[in-house]
Order: C-alpha cells, then sequence, then structure tokens
C-alpha cells in the first residue's frame, strides 16, 4: 500500500514537474500581458491612483495588457533591484534614485532609439536628461525632482544671503549663539539635522569649480577644489562646535526653519512648513555658496524610470513611460502624489498658485545641478563618512583625508570596473 | 487574469504538497534501508520508516530553508560574487583581506569586530549587573510588586521598537536631553557629585579615546608591549600571591587555555592566510594529528585507527590542495618544505599502524613530535628572536629605550611598528609562565615559587620600561606636531579628551559624539535587561530560605549571603545569560542600524552591522559571506569556552 502510494505521489510530481508551466511567450504579447511598474515609497493614495486612473486609461489604449503597481522602502531597495537585475525577474518598469545611472548602466535598456524622437523629450529639465544618461546614452525617463537649496531665516539672520565660501563663513560667525559650551542658535544646518553630510560635501566639491572625477575615470578627491570645499566646511564647524565637545542644539519641535533654533539649512521639503504659512514670508532660500573659482550651485535630486534589460517586451513599457510622462500625467502626479515635475511645461500650473515653489524652479533652472553620475554610490558615501569624520574631528589631516579618499575611491572605482 | 493568477498559486501550492508528501516519504525509505542495513529487525524499521517520515517536513525545510543556505554562503565565501557580476573561485582571498585587516575593508572588518567585542566585554557584564540588580529588587516582598515587576520588564517588549530608539536620542541630547538635564541639576545641587560627575566624563572619555585610537589602527608603540606586560603582571600576581590552591591551579590552566586560542587565532589569521600558505601550518596540523593519536593511545580509546588515517588523509589533502594553488613544481625545494613535515607525520604513524602499542610507538611518535614542535618554534620564532628584535627585552628591564626616529614622523607611524617584535610573544611567555605553575602545582612548591616570583619581577620591570619608552613615544607626536603648528593627530580623540580635566557644566555628547556612542549604545541595552532579570527573579525564588537563616545564624553578614549563597545557587542562570548575552552582543545590529549617525557611523558599526551593508548595500556577496562565517567561528568558539570553563563556577542540583 505504501509502494503505490509512493508511486502515485512521485507520478504526480513527475507530472507537476515536466507539465509547462503556461508562460504567456513574446508571440501572444499584448494578449495576455501584465506591465509590472516599481516605484520607491507611494502612499495608498497614489497607489489608488495608478490603479483607478492611470491604469485602466493607458489598458484601454493597450486592448490586452494589465497593469499592476509593485512599492517599496529606501531600505530595501538596494537588494530589491539587484535582486530583480542579477536574477533576470523583476518588473519591467523599475524606479530608480538619482545616483543610479553609473551602479546600474548596461544593465539598463538603452532607450535613445525610442526617446530622440519623441517631440516632448525637449520639456525635460537638462539636468534631469543628464541624471538618466549613462555611458551617452539615455537609460531612463526623469519623473520627479526635489531641488535642494539652503533656506535662510530672512527676519533673523544677520547680514546678507552668502553667495561664497568666505561670505558663508563670515555669516556663520555672525549668527552662530554658544553659551556654556553649548549651542543656542546655530547659523546653519545640515539635511541630516547636524554639521556634515556625503552629498552636501559632493555639492561644496562642484560649487568650488570641482569634479568627482579626473578625465580618465579616476577620482579627483586630490584636487585643491575638493580641498577648499573640506577645508570649508571643517572651518564651518568650528565656528558652530569650537571644539568637538561643545553641545549641539536643544531637540527641535517642528521643523528646524520655524524653531529660530537654526537661521539657515538645507532641507527636504517634506521637512520645511507648508508652502502656504506665514512663516515662508520671512523664508530665503538661495544656492550653495561657491568657493574661489566656482561658482553657486543647487543640488537637484531626480527620481526616474527605467526598463531593465532583462524586461522581453520593452516597447510596451516604453510606451507607458511617454504616457507616464505627458505634461498632463506630469501636472496629476504632483496633484496626487506632490511630485514635483521633471518636465517644464508642466510648471506652469505651479507656479500660477505658488509662489515659494516659483521661487524653487527658477532657482532650480539657473542654479540646478543633478545629483548624477555618481560611480560606485554605495561604496563612496561610507567612505566619505569614514574619512570626513577622521578630519572634521581634527583626527586625521587635511592632506591625509584626502590621500585617502583618492586611493580608496580609485581602489573601488577599478574593482568596480570603471577604470580600465 | 486575477483568476488566473489564483490558479497558479493554486497550482504550486499543490506541488509544494506533493513535494513535501513525497520526500518524506522518500526519506522514510531511505532511513529504513539504513536501518536494514545497520541490521535491524522488521519491527524496528517500520519504527523508523514512521519516524521520519513524520518528522521529513521539518527535515526537509530544514535541508532547503537552514542547511541548503548556509553551504551557499560557506560557498560563496570563497567567490568573489558580486551581484551583476560573475561568480568566481577566489580561494582564501575574502578571509585574507578581513582576517589580516587588508585593505580599507579589512580595516573596517576590524574596527567592526572591536566594536563588537566592547559590547560584549563592557556591556553584557553591565547588562548582567543591572537585570540581577532589578531582580533581586523585584525579589523583596511588598505591596504592588507585581506592578513593579511589570514596569521593569516593559522595556523588553518596547526596547526594539524604532520609536523607543528615537526617544532616547531625544533623551540622550546633549543639549537639554532629559539624562544630562537631570544629571547637571544634581551637579549644580551636590559639589560632591559635580566632581564625581566630572571626573567620570573625564575617565569615559579617555578609555573611549584611547580605544577609537586602537579601533582607527594608530600605532601604539611601546604601550602595546605595556598592555601585555601589564596582563602578564596581573594574571602571575593573582596566581603568586596568597597561598596556592586547587582554584588558582585551576585558574592558571584556564587562563593559559584562553590566552593560547587569542594567540593561535592570530596566528592562523597571520600564517594561515598568507599567499601560499605557510609551510608552518602543515607542521601544526601534523603536531595535532600526531597529539591526538598518542593522546588517544594512552586512554585506550577505540577507533584509534580511525583517526589516523583520517588524520592522514585530512593531512595529505592539505598539502595538496596547498600545493595546486602554487606553481611549485614537485621536487623544488619550495615543494619540499610542504612534503617534509607531513613525511615526518605520515612515516611514524603508518609504522604505528601494525601491531599493539608498546612504549616503543610513544617514543618514536614522541620522537617526532618534539622535533616537529622544535621546527615550528624555529620557523616562528625565526626574525623575531634574534638581537635586533630582543633588544626591546633588553631595552626595558635596564629602562632603557629603543626609539631612534623620535623627529621622524614616518618612523614613528610605520617603521617602528613594523620593525618591532610582536607583543604577542609576551602573551606566549605569560601562558608557558602559568602552565608552568600549573604543572608544578604542590609537587614542586619552591620551584613554583620562583618561577612566579622570577616572572613578577621580569614583568614588573618590563612594564614599567616600555611604559617609560612609550611616554617618549606618544611625546614625540606631539613634538613633531607642534613644530608643524597642526594638532596630533595620534590617538587624538584621546589626547583632546584627556587635555583638561572637563570644567563645571560640562556634558556628555552622547549620541552626537563617537566618544560617547557605544557607551549610549550599551545604557539603552540595559535598559532593556529585563529577560534577564526575569531568569535571574526565577532563580532567586529558588533558594531556599533555610541557607539564609544558617548564614546569619552563623554569623555572615549581608555581602558574605549574597557571595557564598546568592552568586552559587543562582549560578545556572547566570551562565544563562552570559551565554546568550555575549551571542546577542556579538550580533548587535538594530540598535545601530537605527542610532548611527554620519559622525558616529564608524565609531558604533558592529560586526552583524558591516556584514549587513556590505552584503545588501554593496552587494558583496563574497565578502559578506567570509564575514558571517568568521562571526560564526568566534561566537561557537566562545561559547564552547563557556561551557567548558563553567563547570569550575557553575553548581547545578544533583
Amino acid at each position: 500500500m505504501k509502494r503505490v502510494l509512493f508511486l502515485a505521489l512521485a507520478l504526480i510530481m513527475a507530472i507537476a514537474v515536466v507539465a509547462p508551466a503556461r508562460t504567456p511567450s513574446h508571440v501572444e504579447a499584448r494578449q495576455d500581458q501584465t506591465l509590472e511598474i516599481y516605484i520607491t515609497g507611494l502612499t495608498e493614495d497614489t497607489m489608488t491612483w495608478f490603479r483607478e486612473t492611470i491604469f485602466p486609461a493607458f489598458e484601454a489604449e493597450h486592448p490586452g495588457v494589465k497593469c499592476d503597481i509593485l512599492t517599496g522602502g529606501w531600505g530595501d531597495f538596494d537588494v530589491t533591484v539587484a535582486g530583480w537585475i542579477t536574477t533576470g525577474e523583476g518588473p519591467d518598469i523599475v524606479y530608480l534614485g538619482s545616483e543610479y545611472a553609473a551602479t546600474y548602466g548596461d544593465l539598463l535598456y538603452d532607450l535613445d532609439p525610442y526617446f530622440t524622437d519623441w517631440a516632448d523629450w525637449s520639456q525635460f529639465l537638462p539636468a534631469a536628461v543628464d541624471t538618466v544618461t549613462f555611458d551617452g546614452h539615455m537609460r531612463g525617463l526623469p519623473l520627479l525632482m526635489s531641488p535642494r537649496p539652503i533656506f535662510f531665516r530672512s527676519d533673523l539672520m544677520q547680514g546678507e544671503v552668502p553667495l561664497t565660501f568666505t561670505d558663508a563663513l563670515a555669516f556663520m560667525q555672525a549668527n552662530t549663539v554658544l553659551e556654556d559650551n553649548a549651542a543656542k542658535q546655530w547659523a546653519f544646518m545640515d539635511i541630516g539635522n547636524d554639521l556634515f553630510d556625503a552629498q552636501e560635501f559632493i555639492a561644496y566639491i562642484w560649487s568650488a569649480g570641482g569634479e568627482l572625477y579626473n578625465e580618465d575615470g579616476t577620482s579627483a578627491f586630490d584636487s585643491a577644489e575638493t580641498a577648499e570645499a573640506m577645508q570649508y566646511m571643517y572651518d564651518r564647524r568650528r565656528v558652530m562646535r569650537p571644539t568637538e565637545d561643545t553641545a549641539g542644539l536643544p531637540p527641535i519641535e517642528g521643523t528646524a526653519i520655524e524653531s529660530g533654533a537654526v537661521i539657515s539649512g538645507i532641507f527636504p521639503m517634506w521637512a520645511m512648513p507648508a508652502t502656504s504659512a506665514e512663516i515662508w514670508n520671512n523664508i530665503e532660500v538661495a544656492p550653495y555658496p561657491a568657493g574661489a573659482n566656482g561658482a553657486p550651485l543647487v543640488q537637484v535630486f531626480i527620481d526616474w524610470l527605467s526598463v531593465p534589460a532583462y524586461v522581453e517586451d520593452p516597447e510596451l513599457a516604453v510606451e507607458f513611460l511617454k504616457f507616464i510622462g505627458s505634461q498632463e500625467n506630469a501636472i496629476a502626479l504632483k496633484d496626487v502624489a506632490g511630485f514635483t515635475p521633471v518636465r517644464q511645461d508642466a510648471w506652469e500650473q505651479i507656479k500660477a498658485s505658488d509662489a515659494v515653489w516659483t521661487k524653487l524652479l527658477d532657482l532650480t533652472v539657473e542654479y540646478g545641478r543633478a545629483f548624477s553620475d555618481i560611480r560606485a554610490s554605495a561604496e563612496l558615501r561610507p567612505l566619505i563618512f569614514e574619512q570626513m569624520t577622521l578630519f572634521l574631528t581634527d583626527q586625521q589631516s587635511l592632506e591625509d583625508t584626502q590621500l585617502a579618499l583618492k586611493e580608496e575611491y580609485d581602489l573601488i572605482l577599478e574593482d568596480q570596473g570603471y577604470l580600465d | 487574469m486575477e483568476e488566473q493568477a489564483r490558479l497558479f498559486n493554486l497550482q504550486y501550492a499543490m506541488y509544494t504538497i506533493v513535494f513535501i508528501a513525497v520526500s518524506s516519504l522518500a526519506l522514510g525509505y531511505l532511513a529504513r534501508i539504513m536501518a536494514r542495513l545497520r541490521g535491524f529487525s522488521q519491527a524496528e524499521q517500520r519504527k523508523v520508516f514512521w519516524g521520519f517520515m513524520f518528522a521529513g517536513p521539518w527535515i526537509v525545510g530544514f535541508l532547503i530553508f537552514v542547511l541548503g543556505p548556509a553551504l551557499a554562503s560557506l560557498y560563496y565565501s570563497f567567490t568573489n560574487y558580486q551581484i551583476g557580476d560573475k561568480i568566481e573561485w577566489a580561494g582564501l582571498d575574502n578571509y585574507r583581506t578581513l582576517l589580516l585587516n587588508e585593505g580599507r575593508q579589512g580595516r573596517n572588518f576590524n574596527k567592526a569586530m572591536l566594536n563588537s567585542f566592547y559590547y560584549a566585554i563592557i556591556g553584557v557584564p553591565l547588562q548582567i549587573g543591572a537585570a540581577l540588580g532589578m531582580a533581586m529588587l523585584l525579589n523583596n516582598e511588598m505591596r504592588g510588586i507585581r506592578i513593579f515587576r511589570m514596569i521593569f520588564y516593559m522595556p523588553v517588549i518596547l526596547a526594539g521598537g524604532p520609536a523607543i530608539l528615537l526617544a532616547w536620542r531625544y533623551m540622550l541630547a546633549s543639549n537639554g536631553g532629559f539624562v544630562n538635564e537631570s544629571l547637571q541639576k544634581f551637579a549644580d545641587t551636590f559639589v560632591v557629585f559635580d566632581y564625581i560627575y566630572r571626573g567620570f566624563i573625564y575617565l569615559m572619555e579617555a578609555f573611549n579615546g584611547f580605544y577609537i585610537g586602537i579601533t582607527t589602527g594608530d600605532p601604539l608603540g611601546p604601550i602595546s608591549f605595556t598592555i601585555a606586560g601589564a596582563a602578564g603582571l596581573l594574571l602571575i600576581g593573582l596566581l603568586a600571591l596568597g597561598e596556592w590552591t586547587e582554584g588558582k591551579r585551576t585558574m592558571a590552566w584556564r587562563s593559559a587555555q584562553i590566552i593560547g586560542i587569542v594567540i593561535v587565532y592570530r596566528l592562523m589569521a597571520k600564517g594561515l592566510m598568507a599567499d601560499p600558505v605557510d609551510p608552518a601550518w602543515i607542521y601544526f596540523l601534523g603536531i595535532v594529528v600526531l597529539a591526538s593519536t598518542m593522546s588517544m593511545a594512552w586512554q585506550r580509546q577505540p577507533r584509534i585507527k580511525l583517526v589516523q588515517g583520517a588524520g592522514l588523509v585530512i593531512l595529505l589533502a592539505a598539502v595538496v590542495g596547498v600545493l595546486s594553488h602554487t606553481d611549485y613544481d614537485a621536487t623544488s625545494v619550495e615543494a619540499r618544505r610542504y612534503f617534509i613535515p607531513a613525511a615526518l607525520v605520515a612515516v611514524p604513524m603508518l609504522g604505528s599502524w601494525v601491531g599493539r602499542w608498546n612504549t616503543q610507538k610513544y617514543r618514536v611518535l614522541g620522537g617526532c613530535l618534539a622535533v616537529l614542535s622544535l621546527i615550528l618554534f624555529v620557523r616562528l620564532a625565526s626574525g623575531q628572536l634574534d638581537g635586533h628584535h630582543l633588544n626591546v627585552v633588553t631595552h626595558y628591564l635596564t629602562f632603557g629605550s629603543t626609539l631612534e626616529h623620535t623627529d621622524d614622523l614616518n618612523y614613528l607611524d610605520k617603521v617602528y611598528p613594523a620593525n618591532q617584535m610582536s607583543s604577542l610573544w609576551f602573551f606566549g611567555l605569560t601562558v608557558a609562565v602559568m602552565l608552568g605553575m600549573a604543572l608544578l602545582n604542590e609537587t614542586y612548591p619552591r620551584a613554583r615559587r620562583w618561577l612566579s616570583y622570577g616572572a613578577l619581577a621580569f614583568f614588573a620591570l618590563f612594564t614599567i620600561g616600555s611604559y617609560l619608552d612609550g611616554r617618549t613615544y606618544f611625546q614625540a607626536f606631539e613634538k613633531i606636531a607642534e613644530a608643524a603648528g597642526k594638532p596630533v593627530y595620534h590617538f587624538a580623540m584621546f589626547r583632546q579628551a584627556t587635555s583638561e580635566f572637563p570644567v563645571a557644566g560640562r556634558v556628555p555628547l552622547w549620541m552626537n559624539s563617537e566618544l560617547w556612542s557605544k557607551p549610549s549604545l550599551i545604557l539603552i541595552t540595559m535598559w532593556s535587561s529585563g529577560t534577564g532579570m526575569l531568569i535571574f527573579l526565577a532563580a532567586l525564588k529558588n533558594v531556599p530560605r533555610s541557607m539564609y537563616e544558617a548564614a546569619e545564624v552563623d554569623g555572615a553578614n549581608t555581602l558574605q549571603r549574597f557571595f557564598k549563597i546568592t552568586l552559587p545557587l543562582i549560578s545556572p542562570a547566570m551562565f544563562y545569560n552570559l551565554v546568550i548575552g555575549l551571542i546577542a552582543a556579538l550580533q548587535t545590529f538594530e540598535n545601530v542600524y537605527i542610532l548611527q549617525t554620519p559622525l558616529t557611523v564608524d565609531s558604533l558599526q558592529s560586526a552583524a552591522f558591516l556584514l549587513y551593508s556590505r552584503t545588501f548595500s554593496e552587494l558583496h556577496i563574497g565578502e559578506g559571506a567570509a564575514m558571517s562565517w568568521i562571526l560564526v567561528v568566534i561566537i561557537v568558539t566562545l561559547t564552547i569556552l563557556q561551557f567548558r570553563f563553567s563547570r569550575s563556577w557553575v553548581h547545578y542540583e544533583a
């Protein structure tokens, strides 16, 4: 009896394994095809908007196609996306952050053939187009942007908005108040609620007139501009923390800029008061200060949609990109999800209704530089943290820090295949 | 479409069920066949079949979801697997990078391991102390004690939550945080407390500053000998002073074992990881095989030939394995360096295979063992025990200096540390003295005393001499910095922390400073010591009242009752908390993940966190897998050691 049972079960399993799983073939495309789109950090309302408004509209234009949306957080973003790209199984459209073009590069479709003749392409902000370009080819469609300027409390600050490192240090001196070896008022606060951030460091290298890479692709951390940026960050820190045992600001309730304890700072818009708030009358928006040979800039983070190289039907994915990237949908995404459109022809409505965003968008056009082409970004970030911490806390000289950054980053770039 | 998806799910669910059923059946049959081969009766075979059949789902699950991934991870650890790239065999490269602290990743791993040891060595005893303290408080009979128990246990439920960890961030805010505000109020009110508080800040910052210097890799110079000398002085002093007892012999023996294991680990890291593998390891393996064989023969254990055979196969496989990764010709001098030790083991072993064990065989094997040990010692010692290196000993014993160019930063930073004798030798000397004392024991008391006094004198002079030279070494950095008009970067945090006694009003910077980030994390962990408290509470409840009463009648005071009755009787609970606490400390992750800032990420980063970042953020699967296996080996070794040494201090009821 047992043997019969065993044989029967083995037979069932063999049939189950041998029987071809019914997977839709490319020939049958557009018959029973699912288009999966992955976007990070979506709210339930935005998901609903996709499901109830966008997908039916796209499906109506593409009979036989069924759209589905996935979402996830930034915490497990790298693992999730790398898993899909490695195994060759995943969504047809993948959402990527600003610095990822260099990370995934050739593992994404070259979309030049689809976008070159697309009339709408000229509407996309040049900084955004740079972000999605890798090795001279477009790898995706910019979806939203997040300009990151410096906000100033014009009603509280002493002096003018600084546009050079020298003026900025004078501004820090004039607007920092220390009492009993503790901060009472800080002239500046970075995005991490402290005095140092890796992205900001890169911005200052750029605004000092430097670049992250030499022409041969090696790291340019040994440049004079990098040294200037580092020295500025160090001097700024010493104004607000004369010694490393100086206590920082007390915990801030609400937004830092509203508290009055912070005179200027870099904050994401979600950490700022609503743009309709009265306090915006007292908030000035300005670019990052520049070094001796550089120019002020505003760092812009662009999130974009890509089509991984494993996708069997890239045409359909591109059609969806064009659909979601249309002027009409770009405006709708701003209303539903608060995404700031990357299309300049979608800004008119925003400018008409929101003075704050008008300032931000104008500043972005004038000073915007995309946070893009950051090679081996996952390894660069901890390297900057490690080395800059040593420098800023007087554990390592500026020269040694530059040397270590340069040598270590070159090794990483070589290991990752960025150098020949 | 959705219906089709449901059908697919159903189909796969059915496949899974069928697969589990078939594999369980297959497992049952396999077990039955094995039972038949081993001569079990029909009834026993049936029992075996059904037993394995029903255990099948769990066994299959274990194989697929635990053993399979573990083996895959072991394989990946020997590759350069990086997501997006091809998997290529890398041999010991990953282990080499990590254990030899090569490059940035090696340095980071070393730093992360030192941080993890900090959590384990400092955090676990504090956590156990807090748990025991709470348990003793809650063991009192008083009204509302259950509510107190619930309150004290509550942090266990809440502790891991990000919201609570963020609340701790607020409480530990350097300026205006609850903890600092409260402490400052006390300090302002009580003058004595103010001095104690500032003294505490000074000591904590000095200690953590020094630890940061070590984790960053700043050279210690002669101070590394001071540390080795002081450790020897302390350990031998504890044994030498007072009366010699059986407990001291055990302590000497076990301390020697622990330090010996640490030394072997360091040697393994350096020697086994060399490329190509150092021939010393073939000698070492040969010694292990010979010593095991002789030990088994001495104890008349069966299956000695099986062990001999296995030992020989492992030895030969090691030789072949090592040589296959080199360009050495089999007849070359280099290859001979690997063959000779193998032959020195294989020949006498094969000779001892035939016939019964007798004195002659012991002599031959013992002789080979002695020869191998001597060669190994000479090999390890060469370059370390020459005149130049021994200068360290002669200079320090006469309070001289070994420093030659105290005005050259490169010499102080790189040349001096590279040219000096390894301080490991002095730990080895401590082990030798302790073993000597344990062996001489009661049989040769005078020799034991002379040995200990001689060693104490040696280590005392050596410690003082090396400290004086170490001070000169640290001052040399200051002089060079002063001449250049720059800050001192050598042990910078330690120097910053000890530059002056904290002025009134100085506060700990907790999560905002590298000097305080690790203590902050330990403080938060201590807050959630409720699980340990529960275990202690249960153990305390089982201590018979009659024993306290008897002790009281005998005139024992509170402390004596605690150390002589309470502690021994709750030792199983203590042991459990220690084992679990140590494992948890070495796996510290969530708190680091949530509490880190750009400036404290390095000082907080634990081995488990680095493993996660390297694997899942930077996608270096091979290196991450190697990290996890090193961590496994360390945790397992420490756990085995704890179990082994628990026999002397953990008392179970008969």
